[in-house]
């Protein structure tokens, strides 16, 4: 059984510095959010009012222009001694999509990767209008990339469905970052079933874990691109990866196929006698003895692993 | 002269990175305090608990937050007040800070340190939401002079700032009864795109409010200073920092580091320099 660490060492903080970037590629120009009529909004000088224009002209995107001129934005705002009002502003335009930007790609390295910087930063930034935050806390901004590659990616080389499918299993690892977990069962922990019940046991998963089935080998190429090759997209295939917590430490394992209707079914609360019967079929050509041997091997790599809290009879 | 809340003065502390995670919990260095960043152990039961629990256990701690949005006219977060005071209890952090700004409204969150207009209506409205806050916590909040890059005018024909940041400051630690984390890195940028001077800032604050100091590198274009975070701190604002040491009579000092973030060793290091400009100001 393949068994990767991940290594979170590129992981970034959510701090207090002010981020810059880049400006954005230049594009068409797009149509303003106005029409250059004068901006009502302005004429709102409480602060309540204030933050609302204020807040609306940072999080404009930046491919599109701001309807203000310079004199609009002395209303609310002083030139400084070398920039004007307006420029000033744009820094904190720029300020809130790159560091959204930034937590994307801190989140999706190799989703980033695999689209190259570029489109990233574009699917980025559809992603920052479609879903602003609304939360206090940016741990959790990422959490419908994959949903987006279905719908919105469109690259010419790479295709949206494996985007898909690498952006879950790196959302996977985000969220088994934070979820709690418990101290694993231990063989000893499973000396206490009675050998005649083991059929009706059900296994209680660490919460911190996750089990995945794609459309692409994703686990093999998030790690190919973590030692530092530079893979082509694979084609079409089904896989299957578990990513868990064990200490601070966030790891992948490979599934097989018949590994993830047991383990899935498992985790969905099914005693182990009726998880093991649905691989039945497709372990058919091995003997009863191999059978057994096979499913303890799985067994005690997940025990071992700490895939597992407890046993419940 | 110590400050009037009676909180230590812990030395030259580190803000507590990802980066150097592993190598603190290995060497255990002889840091004398560790600021986090509070919503970096919000929303999380994971790993990141992990790290800042061995941290806590072993050094002092002190909170550090970016979205209390304190200036916002959004409604107090009651549910993130609770996790930060939950988080408080759990890392028996010294105190709690967070921005004099705002970072959302209407419900969204840009997750910047927004500025705040600087007007009599925006006084009463922060006065009045620290005090909520200070209730909440059972404990003074230290409210951070941000880096800013904009100033709002006062108003319709008052094109010019209403108030300056330095009052605004003074009168709402005296109002609200809170205490001061003053970033002397950010003095110094907000002075440059603004066109004060930073040691009139500093003659205006009430240093006996002022329980830690806050001290980083920037980026220079120019035309405006960003408060990047970057590189070592420059001479000048070492050199503020000590005014302002001196002029608190002894505070804690923190470096911030979070962009380029070298090994902890050397970051440690740059730190320490402060011992040295402090030092000169106290000789």
């Amino acid at each position: 059984m393949n068994r990767y660490e991940v290594d979170l060492s590129g992981l970034h903080e959510r701090a207090s510095a002010t981020l810059e970037g880049r400006a954005p590629r230049q594009r068409p120009p797009t149509e303003p959010e106005a029409t250059g009529a004068p901006d009502r909004s302005l004429d709102d000088a409480t602060l309540r009012g204030r933050q609302l224009w204020f807040a609306r002209a940072v999080m404009t995107p930046e491919s599109r222009a701001l309807a203000l001129t310079e004199d609009d934005a002395r209303r609310a705002l002083t030139p400084g001694p070398r920039l004007g009002a307006l420029e000033r502003l744009e820094i904190y335009r720029r300020g809130y999509h790159c560091r959204l930007v930034e937590c994307l790609a801190d989140d999706y390295p190799t989703l980033q990767h695999a689209i190259g910087a570029e489109a990233f930063e574009e699917l980025c930034r559809v992603y920052i209008e479609r879903y602003p935050s609304e939360s206090p806390n940016l741990s959790f901004f990422g959490r419908r990339m994959a949903e987006l590659c279905r719908t919105e990616l469109r690259t010419a080389t790479v295709p949206y469905a494996f985007c898909a499918d690498l952006a879950a299993l790196e959302w996977a690892i985000v969220e088994v970052i934070h979820a709690p977990s418990s101290d694993p069962l231990t063989v000893e922990g499973l000396q206490h079933v009675p050998a005649d019940r083991w059929g009706e046991a059900r296994l209680v998963a660490n919460t911190a874990l996750r089990v995945l089935r794609f459309a692409h080998p994703v686990n093999a190429y998030f790690q190919s691109v973590r030692e530092g090759a530079e893979p082509a997209v694979p084609a079409r295939k089904e896989s299957a990866t578990v990513v868990y917590r064990s200490g601070p430490s966030i790891w992948r394992m490979d599934l097989t196929g018949p590994m993830f209707e047991v383990l899935s079914a498992l985790l969905a609360g099914e005693p182990l006698g009726d998880a093991l019967g649905r691989v039945e079929d497709s372990l058919a050509d091995l003997d009863e003895q191999q059978t057994v041997e096979r499913v303890m091997f799985w067994f005690r790599e997940w025990v071992s692993s700490g895939l597992f809290v407890r046993v419940e009879v | 002269m110590a400050n009037r809340f009676g909180l230590p003065d812990l030395g030259v502390g580190l803000g507590l990175r990802t980066v150097h995670y592993g190598a603190i919990v290995e060497t255990q260095p002889e840091v004398d305090w560790f600021e986090i960043l509070s919503e970096n152990y919000m929303q999380t039961a994971g790993r990141p608990l992990h790290f800042v629990d061995a941290v806590a256990s072993r050094y002092p701690v002190v909170m550090h937050g970016v979205s209390m949005s304190i200036g916002s006219t959004d409604p107090l977060d009651r549910a993130y007040l609770q996790e930060l005071r939950a988080l408080r209890d759990r890392v028996n952090a010294r105190w709690v800070s967070d921005h004099l700004c705002w970072t959302g409204v209407a419900g969204r969150n840009t997750h910047d340190l927004l500025p705040m207009p600087y007007t009599e209506e925006a006084l009463r409205h922060v006065v009045d939401r620290v005090r909520h806050v200070q209730d909440f916590l059972g404990a003074p909040l230290a409210l951070e002079n941000p880096s800013t890059y904009v100033e709002f005018t006062g108003g319709p024909g008052a094109p010019g700032a209403a108030m300056r940041e330095w009052e605004f400051l003074a009168r709402l630690a005296e109002e609200a009864d809170c205490a001061l984390l003053l970033d002397v890195n950010n003095v110094y940028v907000s002075a440059y795109n603004h066109g004060f001077d930073p040691r009139e800032y500093l003659r205006a604050v009430p240093f006996d409010r002022v329980v830690q100091l806050h001290v980083a590198g920037h980026t220079h274009h120019g035309t405006h200073i960003i408060d990047s975070h970057i590189g070592p701190v420059i001479d000048d604002v070492w050199r503020l920092a000590g005014e302002a040491w001196r002029r608190a009579g002894g505070v804690s000092v923190l470096l911030e580091w979070d962009a380029e973030i070298p090994s902890l060793l050397e970051t440690h290091a740059e730190a320490l320099r402060a011992r040295r400009f402090l030092g000169e100001e106290a000789a």
